[in-house]
């Protein structure tokens, strides 16, 4: 890999959902986006305008109609076998007859690395998230922020290339949301991770990213990148500078230009 | 860590609780029980009757003809028939849930025959059988299968999708899906199917043996029946419901040790 061609990119993909009965969906309409090692980019855009397929399809989750992925020169599903992808869903989905370390221990467990080692490192990514204490616990017996931060360290167990992350504080209070916020940013830039991340706030998206991807629905397409400019490492009351709100406003107006209100 | 705390009190708590949930139950057993030996005195009902607990108690522990013994065999079918029965029926659920074609083939059949009632069921199957304990065995095993076969289908398919999707961005196999996320996801199903297999594995043991037996409590029923003996009658029946709450209470047991983790268990140990 030269240090120009990027790690993960998607060129002219098109996602079609057949309609079963009425007329078929087109989620996705020849999208192409290049994203680099150790990027954070942001996809943002109203319900329906395709970001969290987008991720799915680089996850292998969904396979494109048309069009081509590649992470590192390769195709998802042969990555996702290598365990180079890490995805952190909205709903922490940890498994509720597990430990919380043996939940983040799960995706090496499959890889069958060997138990002593697959509890250190998943007791080092505790620490990590910032919940070391909770080894033990149930995970019915943690908040959902704390829920959240077990899902993230289980995504990085493996290490993954790259990591998707659809809305993973979306069903948080702003409180614990801006915490979470600060520390993804945070270990993000330590591990050198790439990040995509879907979000429904143009705030958490200028916050966290290098790239925010604006994207507009029906069919689901990109309408513009906006490169943020703000300096590293990212901290709160960044929100209340001059830049980070221009920003904002300029996302938010591009939402609203695409956003086509009569198809409802 | 307030986890471990929090969940240690808890149980103290719920030993607490539990003791406090039984005592009016334990106080009306006793002032029934008081109150059923002072009537039967008092009135001097005959025995054939109504029979006093003093002389039911009197009947049960009898080493003549011990009860004990009869409670071992009828204990014995019910458990072996359980066992083979949840056997088949878990293996049957683990068809139809990955075999929705297979599903939609057999289930009426398996309903059917679960509408089947007991003792019209069981004189065809002895005469399969024979006589001995085996088909008394065989008996509570076809009734004690369907329970688990619906409840191990219907818990399997019950795996939350998004679960689903983190195997499968983690590239698990087949069988690491079924024993570490299906399987894990269907046991508060498997054991409300298990609970009730063993209710009725009591049941259709005690009810074969009416069919022909030469022992078993199921059998000192219908004898104590024939020659009117109450106080055996009464003994056998309370015999037979003992058993049942013990073998219920030894699923439930193994519930709380296997699923720990789930809703109505408060355990961390």
């Amino acid at each position: 890999m030269t240090a120009t061609s990027p790690l993960l990119s998607f060129s002219g993909i098109d996602v079609v959902f057949p309609g079963g009965g009425t007329a078929a969906v087109t989620a996705l309409k020849n999208i192409s986006l290049d994203i680099k090692a150790g990027e954070f980019v942001s996809l943002i855009g109203p319900s329906g305008c395709g970001k969290s397929t987008l991720l799915r399809v680089a996850a292998d989750l969904i396979g494109p109609s048309a069009g081509v992925v590649r992470i590192d020169g390769r195709p998802p599903d042969e990555m996702r076998r290598q365990r180079e992808i890490g995805f952190v869903f909205q709903d922490a989905a940890l498994l509720e007859w597990r430990r919380i370390l043996a939940n983040v221990a799960l995706p090496l467990e499959l890889q069958g690395v060997a138990r002593d080692e697959r509890l250190a490192r998943a007791r080092a990514l505790l620490d990590l998230v910032g919940i070391a204490g909770f080894e033990n616990a149930w995970p019915r017996q943690l908040s959902g922020g704390m829920r959240q931060r077990a899902a993230i360290a289980r995504a990085m167990s493996t290490s993954p290339r790259v990591m998707l992350m659809d809305e993973p504080f979306g069903a948080l209070d702003q409180i614990t949301r801006d915490r979470l916020n600060l520390e993804l940013s945070r270990i993000a830039e330590r591990e050198a991770m790439t990040v995509v991340f879907v979000t429904h706030s143009i705030q958490e998206a200028v916050f966290l990213s290098d790239r925010v991807v604006v994207m507009t629905p029906r069919p689901g397409r990109i309408t513009r990148v906006i490169d943020v400019d703000l300096p590293h490492p990212r901290q709160l009351d960044m929100r209340g500078t001059e830049r980070f709100i221009e920003l904002c406003q300029l996302g938010e107006r591009l939402l609203s230009e695409g956003f086509d209100d009569s198809a409802h | 860590m307030t986890a471990h705390t929090d969940a240690m009190s808890g149980m103290r708590m719920g030993l607490a609780n539990a003791l406090a949930a039984a005592m009016p139950c334990l106080i009306t057993t006793v002032i029934v029980l008081v109150a059923w030996e002072v009537a039967v005195e008092v009135t001097g009902v005959p025995a054939y009757i109504i029979p006093a607990p003093s002389r039911i108690w009197a009947a049960l522990i009898s080493g003549n003809a011990s009860l004990g013994y009869h409670t071992a065999i009828t204990a014995f079918e019910a458990l072996a028939g359980f066992v083979i029965g949840s056997a088949f029926g878990a293996l049957l659920g683990i068809v139809f849930a990955y075999s929705p074609l297979v599903a939609r083939s057999l289930m009426p059949y398996v309903i059917a025959s679960n509408t089947i009632p007991v003792v019209a069921i069981a004189p065809i199957i002895m005469l399969w059988f024979g006589s001995g304990i085996g088909a008394k065995v065989a008996v509570t095993a076809f009734l004690s299968f369907f329970p688990l076969a619906l409840n191990m289908m219907k818990g399997l398919q019950s795996y939350d999708r998004t679960v689903m999707e983190v195997f499968h961005v983690a590239a698990a196999t087949p069988l690491q899906r079924f024993f570490k996320m299906r399987l894990p996801s269907a046991l508060p199903y498997v054991f409300v199917g298990l609970k009730l297999n063993v209710t009725f594995s009591v049941i259709g043991a005690i009810v074969s043996e009416f069919v022909q037996s030469d022992r078993g409590l199921g059998f000192v029923i219908m004898t104590a029946y024939r020659t009117l003996n109450m106080p055996r009658l009464w003994a056998a029946m309370l015999a037979s419901a003992l058993l049942g709450i013990l073998l219920f209470v030894l699923v439930a047991a193994a519930e709380r040790w296997l699923i720990p983790w789930h809703s109505s268990m408060r355990d961390n140990s």
